[in-house]
């Protein structure tokens, strides 16, 4: 019991090694997946297991896409500029 | 009279508001939004425990991330035991991590914030409406 404490206590005391390279742009899916369910729970006027996955799946798509396009835009205008 | 019944409900808003800011979904749950109130404890808890995992409690500094910190103490009063405990810098923490770590730890603050305003509003609403009516 107390191995499994102290294990538990040492995940959150140690980071984990992320490295800067392009696959860490994905951590952006899970946080944009948190704020389309929390602001979808705080708009939706009832809240149904269909219609609410739903909008939260159109919400974070929409999130997504509009991240990729702004990556582009940048993209486009630092390949002008350099 | 509409003296006290304005207290009153007064008072009711401050009870939600500060339940929602303890507990991520309680505002919500004592207005009897079950569902609404269990989607926002269990999104706003696994964001800020995602960002604990990646960055470690290291990301909660109230000495070198103050901003960050003030959009992490929107989670719950209790991450200020964190801020506690890391105001020694011995979790320090730093580059990729660190930076995730105290976007999703700070973005989770940013959402229950919201929370405890839409919990707020909605009281007021159902204060203003009652239910059946």
């Amino acid at each position: 019991m107390h191995l499994i404490t102290a294990l538990t206590i040492a995940t959150f005391t140690t980071p984990e090694k992320i490295g800067v390279t392009p696959l860490a742009t994905l951590w952006l899916l899970p946080l944009a997946a948190s704020i389309a369910v929390v602001y979808k729970a705080t708009k939706v006027k009832r809240v149904r297991a269909a219609d609410f996955f739903k909008e939260s799946v159109v919400l974070f798509a929409s999130i997504v896409v509009f991240m990729v396009i702004t990556a582009l835009v940048l993209l486009a205008l630092t390949w002008i500029v350099t | 009279m509409a003296s006290r019944s304005k207290d009153k409900n007064l008072a009711f808003l401050l009870v939600v508001g500060l339940s929602a800011w303890l507990i991520p979904g309680a505002g919500h749950f004592i207005l009897r939004e079950k569902a609404r109130a269990i989607i926002i404890f269990v999104a706003i808890a696994l964001t800020f425990t995602v960002g604990l995992y990646v960055g470690s409690i290291g990301v909660v500094n109230p000495v070198e991330g103050k901003l960050a910190y003030a959009a992490q103490i929107m989670n719950s009063p209790m991450v200020t035991v964190l801020g506690r405990v890391t105001v020694n810098n011995h979790y320090s923490v730093f580059g990729k991590p660190n930076e995730i770590g105290q976007i999703y730890t700070s973005i989770a603050g940013l959402l229950n914030l919201l929370c405890i305003v839409n919990a707020v509003y909605m009281a007021h609403l159902q204060k203003a409406q009652p239910r059946g009516a």
